[in-house]
């Protein structure tokens, strides 16, 4: 089949009757519910954040200065849910709807209505969420709902849980979706070992979720029924048990922090090759490491509950430090990858490599608490606190970055300033560790958390301080960002398709690629068929183990002599 | 693609552009079913290990399980023993109905679901007779202390399910009647087959921890 | 074949028109992140001074060395802290390991304009792969083996076989402490934020034993310098052996988020020797001088309090001004105790707290002193979103 050469794709979408409003609420592209997810995911962002700049005000110096201790309580609570339900999970599900079908050569998702569908429901789950606000008084307590405490609130909680459950089922058809798309709409050659390590990520992250969020589901279904109807599930009144609820809670909230942070592994994973311009260090370890972080993460869920004197401590604190091992795996195959590369540091790489160095110190601090008799010393302390944000916010949210200015480009057709891209990320790199660096130091000093007062014990007043510098730093850094994106989408569309010589499918169409996405596709025969593209299918593994390509040979009818 | 990629050859492609779905394998619609109801297997385990965290919890300090006083009201008497042999048999008319289409028996695959949807509408009768039983006779409701709440939150969850699969049920056999089947084109009545049997097999599970295990 | 590398990352045209503009904006918000910084400061100067209730240096007292946890005082809390450089000095060489590598990547493997050629397009290195899989494994092991020793000699609650030497119970509740020492026959609850003080005898082994409330929630008993904490959890009896063996104030603190006072719910253990024990117990066990009846003829006013969220009822009371008066107040909760306090009400404009409180179900009465015409605030001291109106002398 000939290629013909067309003008720009864009000139042969669909135009016509349909106004710009109706095509948006009713598209079932792909591309479009990616772009949706992710600018919906953003304001999120920015809502969580502003509420995390209020805590951090409050508790720069001991006394009680700006909010009441309810409003205070509702803050973290409302930050928490918005931070890892509003935002990171619908923009991890955002890049991924957009990159994914690329990636592997399809047309669409395996299921585009439902994947519509997902979408609507989280702008309507955050609609539940923060209607708290109108019924009396949000959530109040904490993103973990603990009971009995949970069963106090008002309706403020029955929302909660209510978005929670919307949701969650947004996830569940999302990871269906995924995992159906990637079973079956792969591309002819594209074997599940020449998978880019985004879209195994994927795989796994959908595996997790479709197995962890019903758990939670029933959970909450439960909470409501001890709510509203009296039950007895967590009332000891009534023969229920307390702890309950956190085995049920945390069976879904470990498995919930990989689904966290896996995308932001796959991002960096398909980064790191591009920028050094080798391949991926020991591909098959990866693809195992990310599986069994994945099987694994199931195995740990009470070591969130070492201080309840209710878990069997030996269980869950072996299979913590075993999570570290896949977890190093990685980290040693990364530093590989760029081992003897050519680097080029642009705005990406420089996410990437941020994320490397700071979700290092998240994960340590992870293998310190799960040395049981430490946990008993800061569980509930800052120590919790900074571990979670290291990993959350130098791990998912460096690794978004990343992900958003790799694939800019790809979704819009216009490069991001890299200037701009390199003072977001100094001020928020420089912003992240002041923020959280010294709330490891108040957590080793008995500054437990969730409170919006504390005592001027020594040296709690100036890490406080610190950590609240950091956080208007971190604010901060969003500026740039934000003014980068706007001044970017009102300059030309003039992206190459492949600006960052790039080695999976995406690249292989325009920026941004047609409503079908590809002309035709390049031959798959290895992990990054664009490098095979562009290099004559030189190279080692699994590329050179192809048949050389010859006229009249079977396989590549018609396809010109190297 | 690349300029360079287009100049390189690019004159014959693999596929025609895009991936469709492999012609091999399972049918993608009846995965999504599957996966679908791999999750709900996860929300029953969640309800199931609520219950089972409660009785041990119970046993191990010594205290009697049913609760005093709730050792009796849960039995396999008439009325459950009897919606338990309606559901299983469902699952064989249900089967057999597909069987049905499969051979391109469009009339008789539309009979068979109508028995498995009266026999489903029987089992949701009889589960609803059996909770006005527990309630008006016995006072025995969600807010009956933990093992009230565990009974009437697993069987209700459970009768929801199933209340879905009529739903679903009725749909096929609207569109059987329709004649929108074939014995080549078949997946929707395959996908609610496969979520019955699924309800048929939790409600096994079910009645054996609840009337029987206790 | 035409090399596609070398292409630096494209950027965008007129991006250097744009400098000074981009320039003013930066400095306009530098201007405003430091004019923010420094309203920040000033603020908190000025607040940290007026913080009721916490005098400084009230709280676990001296960090450890740097990256140490606090100087633990329990035999329990040394064993935590004696294991602790093993995992720190791992982690921190891990740590320089990695960053070290990265660095070292950053600086030497930077792109260069000579680089024409592909680097060497290695694949992996099964050799090194399972050397960087063993080595984590064989750490984590090791680090799980001592995890499990220092656990044993930190848990001995349910193993030991010697007797403590002293049970205390502790019941947390919203938001306070109760301290029962049911051998000696004393029971302690707490006055305000800063909670009871539990005193026990250097060097002997005590058991704590944790109870929540059916009605109540979970919370925590955490003594940062024993660098240990363990759940109250309704439904549920916590214990746990500690030995004091260094004498002193220690702070504790709840720490399982309760609810709106849990900031507030503070208690001290006072560790000292024997004989000072036994002194401090005798005295508890003195009966509480009983009050002198109210004159008669004193108004006395009646108030009930329903519940945390409830509150009471009715919430406007009055009496009248300059005169010696008397509150009876019923408890209708059937659990949680309450009492009645008066914001401001003392002759130094301190709020006055009324004990004993009244438990669940019961009553108490209150001589608050005569207090000058005006409306003041009346609240339960545990739970201080329980308010009121006291209007005096109208």
């Amino acid at each position: 089949m000939a290629t013909t050469t067309v003008t720009h794709p864009g000139a042969i979408a669909y135009r016509g009757r349909r106004s710009w409003l109706y095509e948006w609420l009713t598209t079932t592209d792909h591309k479009k519910i990616g772009a949706m997810y992710i600018f919906t995911s953003f304001l999120f962002f920015i809502a969580g954040g502003v509420m995390a700049l209020f805590i951090r005000t409050e508790l720069a110096a001991p006394g009680v200065q700006f909010v009441d201790p309810e409003t205070y309580n509702q803050l973290f609570t409302i930050h928490g849910t918005t931070m890892i339900f509003l935002f990171v999970m619908p923009m991890n599900v955002g890049l991924a709807n957009y990159i994914v079908p690329l990636q592997i050569g399809a047309a669409d998702m395996a299921f585009p209505r439902i994947n519509a569908l997902s979408f609507w429901m989280i702008p309507l789950g955050g609609l539940l969420l923060f209607s708290g606000y109108a019924v009396g008084g949000a959530a109040n307590a904490g993103w973990t709902g603990y009971v009995p405490l949970s069963a106090q609130g008002g309706a403020g909680l029955d929302l909660w849980l209510m978005s929670l459950v919307l949701l969650g089922m947004s996830s569940v058809l999302g990871a269906i979706n995924f995992i159906a798309t990637i079973f079956k709409l792969r591309a002819p050659g594209l074997t599940l070992l020449r998978m880019p390590l985004f879209v195994w990520n994927t795989l796994v992250t959908s595996v997790l979720l479709l197995f962890a969020i019903p758990v939670i589901t029933a959970g909450l279904m439960m909470l409501f029924i001890d709510r509203n109807y009296g039950g007895g599930f967590f009332d000891p009144a009534l023969g229920g048990n307390p702890v309950l609820w956190q085995h049920v809670f945390w069976f879904f909230g470990h498995p919930e922090v990989y689904i966290l942070i896996l995308p932001a592994f796959g991002i960096v994973t398909e980064i790191l090759p591009v920028f050094s311009r080798k391949p991926l260090f020991g591909y098959k370890a990866f693809v195992f490491a990310t599986a069994s972080i994945g099987a694994l993460g199931f195995t740990v869920w009470a070591h969130h509950m070492f201080t309840t004197g209710a878990v069997y401590l030996p269980f869950f604190s072996f299979f913590t430090f075993l999570i570290a091992v896949p977890t190093g795996i990685k980290f040693f195959n990364w530093l590989a990858t760029l081992w003897r590369g050519q680097l080029r540091f642009s705005t990406p790489l420089l996410y990437a490599l941020g994320f490397i160095s700071l979700f290092l110190i998240g994960g340590l601090d992870g293998a310190f608490l799960a040395v049981v008799p430490f946990d008993f010393h800061v569980q509930d302390t800052y120590w919790v606190v900074s571990h979670l944000h290291y990993v959350l916010v130098a791990g998912a949210v460096f690794g978004i970055f990343a992900g958003l200015f790799y694939w800019f480009p790809k979704m819009t057709g216009r490069m991001l300033s890299e200037r701009l891209g390199k003072w977001q990320f100094v001020l928020l790199f420089v912003g992240t560790n002041l923020t959280f660096f010294p709330q490891h130091l108040l957590g080793l000093r008995g500054m437990i958390r969730r409170i919006i007062d504390y005592a001027p014990n020594p040296g709690w007043v100036e890490l406080n301080l610190l950590s609240t510098i950091g956080a208007f730093m971190i604010a901060a850094s969003v500026v740039p960002f934000m003014w980068n994106v706007f001044t970017t989408l009102r300059g030309p569309r003039n992206a190459p398709d492949d600006p960052w010589e790039g080695n999976t499918l995406e690249w292989a169409t325009t920026s941004p690629p047609p409503p079908y996405n590809f002309d035709s596709l390049p031959p798959i025969r290895s992990e990054r068929p664009l490098f095979d593209l562009r290099h004559g299918l030189t190279g080692h593994g699994p590329a050179a183990a192809a048949p050389r390509l010859t006229a009249g040979d079977d396989t590549n009818r018609g396809e010109a002599a190297q | 693609m690349t300029a360079e990629a287009r100049a390189m050859g690019m004159a014959h492609a693999e596929s025609d552009g895009h991936a469709v779905p492999s012609s091999q394998g399972i049918n993608t619609a009846l995965l999504g079913m599957l996966l679908f109801i791999g999750s709900e297997v996860m929300f029953f385990a969640g309800l199931f290990g609520a219950y089972f965290n409660a009785r041990a919890a119970a046993l191990a300090q010594g205290q009697a399980w049913p609760p005093p006083g709730l050792e009796n009201v849960i039995e396999p008497g008439i009325v459950p023993v009897l919606a338990t042999t309606v559901l299983i048999a469902s699952s064989f008319t249900m089967q057999y109905a597909l069987r049905r289409i499969g051979k391109g028996d469009r009339t008789g695959m539309n009979r068979a679901l109508a028995v498995t949807l009266i026999m489903g509408l029987t089992f949701l009768g009889m589960q609803a007779f059996d909770y006005y039983e527990l309630l008006v006779d016995h006072g025995f409701g969600i807010n009956s202390g933990i093992y009230g709440t565990l009974f009437f939150t697993m069987t209700g969850f459970h009768g929801a399910h199933v209340f879905g699969g009529v739903v679903g049920i009725t749909i096929i056999l609207l569109r059987g009647l329709a004649g929108q089947f074939s014995g080549r084109h078949h997946v929707a009545v395959e996908a609610v087959s496969a979520y019955w049997h699924f309800v048929d097999v939790v409600w096994i599970f079910l009645f054996a921890t609840l009337y029987f295990l206790k | 074949m035409p090399l596609v590398g070398l292409r630096q990352p494209l950027v965008r045209e007129g991006e250097r028109a744009h400098k000074t503009r981009s320039h003013r904006t930066a400095r306009w918000l530098s201007l405003a992140f430091l004019g923010i910084l420094a309203a920040i400061v000033a603020a908190c100067s000025g607040a940290a001074a007026n913080h009721p209730g916490f005098e400084p240096g009230y709280g676990p007292s001296g960090p450890g060395p740097g990256f140490f946890p606090l100087q633990p005082v329990s035999q329990q809390g040394q064993y935590i802290f004696d294991f602790y450089p093993v995992i720190f000095w791992i982690a921190v060489a891990v740590f320089i390991l990695v960053e070290g590598l990265l660095i070292w990547i950053v600086l030497r493997y930077r792109r260069r304009p000579t680089d024409t050629e592909l680097p060497n397009q290695t694949h992996g290195h099964g050799g090194l792969e399972i050397v960087w899989t063993l080595i984590p494994a064989i750490v984590v092991t090791a680090l799980f083996a001592f995890t499990v020793d220092t656990l044993g000699k930190v848990e001995t609650a349910n193993t030991s076989t010697d007797n403590p030497a002293l049970t205390i119970d502790v019941t947390g509740f919203q938001w306070q402490w109760t301290f029962e020492y049911k051998a000696q026959g004393i029971k302690l609850t707490g006055v305000g934020r800063e909670g009871p003080t539990m005193a026990l005898p250097v060097g002997e082994k005590v058991r704590i034993r944790l109870h929540g409330l059916d009605v109540d929630v979970i919370h925590s008993f955490y003594v940062p310098q024993f660098l240990y904490k363990k759940d109250v959890i309704p439904g549920r009896v916590n214990e746990f052996d500690v030995i004091v063996q260094q004498a002193g104030t220690y702070a504790g603190q709840c720490a399982e988020f309760c609810g709106l006072g849990h900031a507030d719910m503070h208690f001290t253990v006072v560790a000292m020797t024997r004989a000072d024990f036994d002194g401090w117990v005798a005295q508890q066990q003195q009966p509480e001088p009983s009050q002198e009846p109210p004159p008669s003829g004193a108004p006395s006013v009646s108030v009930t309090s329903v519940g945390i969220v409830e509150g009471f009822n009715p919430t406007e009371l009055s009496v009248a001004a300059d005169t010696p008066w008397s509150v009876s107040l019923t408890n209708s909760d059937p659990v949680v105790p309450h009492n009645f306090s008066i914001r401001g009400a003392n002759a130094d404009g301190t709020d006055w707290i009324g004990q004993p409180n009244a438990d669940g179900g019961g009553s108490a009465v209150y001589r608050p002193p005569p207090l000058a015409a005006g409306d003041y605030s009346f609240f339960c001291s545990l739970h201080t979103n329980m308010i009121g109106t006291l209007r005096v002398g109208q």
